[in-house]
């Protein structure tokens, strides 16, 4: 990474900075809101928004590139030929203060929209954004992103990294754009000393210190790669899901959707996407009625499997970032971590 | 609920009784997980095995209809072990001596008998809950469905206060509310004996008051309770009726009577966001804003008074209740009837109960809503009841005696049918969650829950029709074949129009709660052959 | 896009959930981390809350039964009618001959403004909802 560049930003430039890139776009912060909970939230003011560095955003960049439910296309039917008209196109956006494991999350879903041809829709809003990230000194509670190799610093993918030494910003470039703003606006800026190296690197190594969890995630990948999982593990699982569907929503690397068509009228309608769950029983019973999985006992199966098996094999890298936001808000206490733990408790028989 | 939903994860031991909580409460039910994961005790009462009574460490699967035999097996036992909290019995209640008298000339292995639980499985469970200072029971309509539903709710109440498990942070007797503003709709007084904060209709203060405010006489007779109204019949009191958000025609027991009511009624409005099963019978329907359209306050299972924000303006020509009813008041010239705002009704509700005394908007939108009583504007709210005092002064044991249902299993209608609310994806009589893409993907038709014993005596197999009948009518249904029913249970939902379960229901209520026997009623099973 | 938060209209628990809207069309909806209920998360009916706010079954306008057929009217001539046969009801078979349904749906706004309407305006205490149902 020697050709790119790395610049001190003293804090008291860092609404100055971000009020001039909001000139040239949409500006999406986590700001705590009036009941409390932090949120990404497109700024209309940054003198009157609180905005907040400090806590978790409560969903992951997810929901502005694969909303909930978002509009594909309206359709119409005139003498029996379809017309289809495309929804509005994308709006420059920069994102900043997002968290490493996001963006690692990004960066998958920019590999799974690509094949087997780039997802149009997805790669527009894409295309119009730049991602600012802001390094974790202080992992949060559920966090485990050292096990997945996603943080809490990052070396590529962003367009700059953010990261707290106190009263200044360490902010390195990606690639592109983001060389290209700091060169823009490199007057708000300053040369990186000798120190700020070292207090990075200090605070890179507390950080690690600080996870509360031990995953072990990178064992499991391989264990999977080599043996099954027991049915009594599976079933025991099972039982708990109460099928809620919020791991794979509040998942930042989940990327199941389903595609539906809505009448609005005798004439036309819409074409709409919206998120699914590979936990449903729905989202494999075929169309006569038969369902190749059973909930009952292997309810949470595929998803694991996808995760820490199957994208392990093709990418080398489990499709999970460590960002802890499925871990207890499982109704049943069974995310991810508590699989883990029960496999790789699991004796070779 | 007596308790906070949150205290219940502090537990030690959490007694569920006729309710499948994770399915229909799934917060609660992920609070009474955490318990468990932390080392509670989980025991679950209920006739099926139901997902959380797979989860429990004692599942006392009783005969549908006798929960009284059960507790008072429950209650000798502890006697009978020395485990009743004496201190609390003398200090705060009433009437111990004769409830003693009683359960002693009780015979165990006959009440062991008639719920067709083992007596030591009873007795296990019976000091499970009593020796612990934290238990906590929670209960739903499995309770109170039955001809004997207020007696078997007293029979729950008798068994906290034996062992002192009430009155205290994480343990008391947790009634779960249905809808989401269920426990409002009371508190607010739409029911026919109370008026608004459960205050007496007799009272001469309280009435002075309410007509001081209202401007207008109180009418004095109690009035007709839901099913006195719906199953009024063809030359019933009732000529004319308006019904907001509700949907008896698929809901009530006894369908058949409904629609003989609903049909020869002189004049039906009818209000909802959909055009329901009732609204077809209406001569006027009025299309209703959703909950997405309008603001308001609706109060949990927890009494937790919480603001509702209004999302988006009224879609299409619609208007919310709140107007519709104002509108109405306007033109019968009722005073009272010029709210600007939803505010503005709460100021007038906070004047007249005093439970509801210190809710007020700009507080509600501060906390994520305050619990109820709340009398004044600078209370905190009440996280549990009954603290130092219950509500009537002392706690009265009340002797309650083992019934049968109203009806039983016969040669010709040799299963006992139990109906409740069955998908964790549909709510009610479904007019919302049928509307939703993905939740009628998950659940697209009604079931029949059939023990695979009983399935293969019948040759039916899973997903294959069949004709249920009962004494009131009949009703094609799918079959599921599985363990979660007894052999000679049955078990399904009123969810959907096309299998108007409730066709098949007895239409004989508690005495005193008014509440439909909705969780016995015998039925036969015929395989439907196709040609 | 705006995320307001409000209360689920399913089950009692009463659960803390955004509802995101664009355009005057609510196209998600979310759980509050931060609320005491929700916590995070929601059941299967609750992050599918806004599918049926939207739905083309959703009734439009006022309807008055005319010759046996519902028929859209005006909402002056539904309430008209309504606030007519109620009175009449009330003035030919007497207050008690009519019945109220309120809902566990509405609010409390809307359960005390109906239940007042009930007893003051109609002169009965004919109402009640679906609580043991």
């Amino acid at each position: 990474m020697i050709d790119l560049k790395e610049l001190i930003l003293p804090k008291d430039n860092l609404i100055p900075l971000l009020r001039k890139l909001n000139k040239d776009a949409r500006l999406v912060i986590p700001v705590k809101n009036d009941h409390g909970d932090t949120l990404f939230t497109e700024i209309s003011d940054l003198d009157t928004t609180e905005i907040d560095l400090i806590n978790q955003p409560q969903a992951s960049l997810k929901p502005f590139f694969l909303p909930q439910q978002e509009t594909l296309a309206h359709y119409s039917i005139n003498s029996n030929q379809y017309c289809f008209t495309a929804p509005d196109a994308a709006i420059d956006t920069i994102f900043f203060g997002v968290r490493s494991c996001d963006l690692t999350a990004l960066l998958y879903m920019d590999l799974i929209f690509s094949k087997p041809s780039k997802d149009a829709t997805y790669y527009d809003r894409r295309n119009h954004s730049l991602i600012i990230t802001l390094g974790c000194n202080n992992p949060f509670e559920n966090c485990f992103c050292e096990a997945t190799n996603s943080g809490p610093y990052l070396e590529y993918g962003y367009g700059l990294q953010f990261i707290d030494l106190g009263d200044r910003y360490y902010v390195s470039a990606g690639r592109g754009r983001g060389a290209d703003l700091l060169e823009r606006w490199s007057y708000f800026f300053h040369e990186v000393g000798e120190e700020d190296h070292k207090v990075r690197y200090q605070l890179f190594l507390e950080a690690r210190g600080q996870f509360s969890r031990n995953i072990q995630l990178t064992h499991a990948c391989q264990k999977l790669q080599k043996e099954t999982v027991p049915d009594e593990i599976w079933q025991s699982l099972a039982e708990r899901c109460y099928d809620c569907g919020g791991c794979a929503y509040v998942c930042p690397t989940c990327t199941c959707f389903s595609v539906d068509d809505k009448p609005q009228s005798s004439n036309t309608g819409i074409r709409v996407r919206s998120w699914d769950a590979c936990t449903s029983d729905g989202f494999t019973r075929m169309a006569g009625g038969h369902n190749p999985v059973t909930r009952d006992r292997q309810a949470l199966k595929r998803r694991f499997l996808h995760k820490l098996k199957y994208d392990f094999a093709s990418h080398g890298k489990a499709s999970c970032t460590g960002c802890g936001r499925c871990v207890d808000i499982c109704f049943g206490g069974v995310d991810i971590t508590t699989f883990i733990e029960l496999f790789t408790r699991q004796q070779n028989p | 609920m007596t308790n906070s939903i949150a205290e219940l994860e502090e537990a030690d031991v959490l007694l569920i009784t006729g309710s499948n909580t994770t399915t229909t409460h799934p917060q609660i039910g992920r609070n009474i997980l955490k318990a468990v994961d932390h080392g509670a005790k989980l025991l679950v009462i209920d006739p099926r095995r139901t997902d959380i009574a797979r989860q429990a460490h004692i599942h006392l699967a009783l005969r549908p209809g006798t929960d009284i035999a059960l507790i008072n097996a429950m209650m000798r036992i502890i006697l009978d072990e020395n485990l009743a909290d004496d201190l609390f019995i003398s200090m705060r209640t009433e009437n111990f001596i004769q409830l003693r008298d009683f359960l002693h000339r009780l015979d165990l292995k006959e009440l062991a008998k008639i719920t067709e639980i083992d007596l030591e499985t009873i007795r296990k469970a019976a000091c499970i809950y009593a020796r612990s200072s934290k238990s906590v029971i929670c209960y739903c309509l499995g309770v109170t469905q039955h001809t004997c539903g207020t007696d078997n709710v007293q029979a729950v109440a008798n068994l906290a206060m034996l062992t002192g498990n009430v009155e205290k942070k994480h343990s008391g007797v947790d009634p779960l509310r249905g809808q989401n503003n269920v426990q409002g709709a009371c508190d607010m007084a739409a029911l026919p004996a109370v008026l608004p904060g459960y205050q007496s209709l007799e009272d001469p203060t309280v009435r002075a008051r309410f007509q001081s405010v209202w401007q207008r006489e109180l009418p004095r007779k109690t009035g007709r309770s839901l099913t006195e109204m719906t199953h009024a019949g063809k030359d019933g009191p009732i000529k004319a009726m308006f019904i907001m958000g509700e949907n008896p025609a698929l809901s009530d027991p006894h369908l058949n009577r409904v629609e003989e009511t609903l049909i020869n009624l002189d004049f039906l409005a009818v209000s909802d966001i959909f055009l329901t099963e009732t609204a077809q019978f209406a001569n006027v329907v009025f299309p209703a804003a959703s909950f997405a359209e309008k603001g308001g306050t609706i109060t949990n299972s927890e009494r937790r008074v919480q603001l509702c924000r209004r999302a988006i303006p009224p879609i299409h020509n619609c208007r919310p209740d709140s107007e519709i009813i104002m509108e109405l008041g306007h033109r019968m010239g009722c005073p009272g009837m010029d709210f600007n705002s939803d505010a503005e009704i709460m100021e007038e509700i906070s004047l007249l109960a005093p439970i509801y005394g210190g809710m007020h908007y700009d507080r509600l939108a501060e906390n994520h809503g305050l619990q109820w009583p709340c009398p004044d504007r600078h209370h905190p709210g009440t996280e549990f009841l009954h603290k130092y005092y219950f509500a009537r002064g002392k706690g009265q044991f009340t002797i309650t005696r083992h019934q049968e249902p109203s009806e039983k299993a016969t040669k010709k209608f040799p299963f006992t049918l139990v109906t409740g609310r069955g998908s964790y994806h549909h709510y009610h009589t479904a007019t919302m969650t049928r509307n939703s893409i993905r939740l009628v993907r998950e659940y697209p038709q009604a079931k029949l829950e059939i023990h695979k014993d009983d399935c293969e005596k019948l040759n039916i197999g899973d997903g294959e029709m069949v004709e249920l009948h009962s004494k009131r009518g009949t009703v094609q249904i799918c079959a599921q074949v599985t363990d979660r029913v007894k052999p000679g249970t049955v078990f399904s939902s009123f969810h959907f129009f096309e299998v108007p379960i409730n066709q098949l229901t007895v239409d004989v209520m508690d005495p005193k709660s008014k509440c439909p026997e909705f969780k016995v009623c015998a039925v036969a099973i015929k395989k439907v052959h196709h040609d | 896009m705006q995320d307001i938060l409000t209360i689920c209209n399913y089950c009692g628990c009463g659960c803390g959930v955004y509802l995101s809207v664009t355009h005057n069309h609510v196209v998600g909806s979310y759980p509050s981390r931060n609320h005491p209920i929700s916590r995070g998360n929601l059941c299967s009916k609750g992050w599918h809350l806004h599918e049926f706010v939207h739905s083309n079954k959703r009734l439009t306008d006022p309807l008055l039964r005319k010759n046996g057929v519902l028929e859209k009217v005006s909402w002056d001539e539904a309430l008209d009618t309504t606030s007519k046969a109620l009175m009449t009801a009330k003035e030919k078979t007497g207050p008690d001959s009519i019945g109220v349904l309120s809902s566990a749906k509405c609010t409390n706004e809307e359960n005390y403004l109906l239940q007042k309407l009930t007893r003051i305006g109609l002169g009965t205490n004919n109402i009640d909802h679906c609580a043991r149902l």
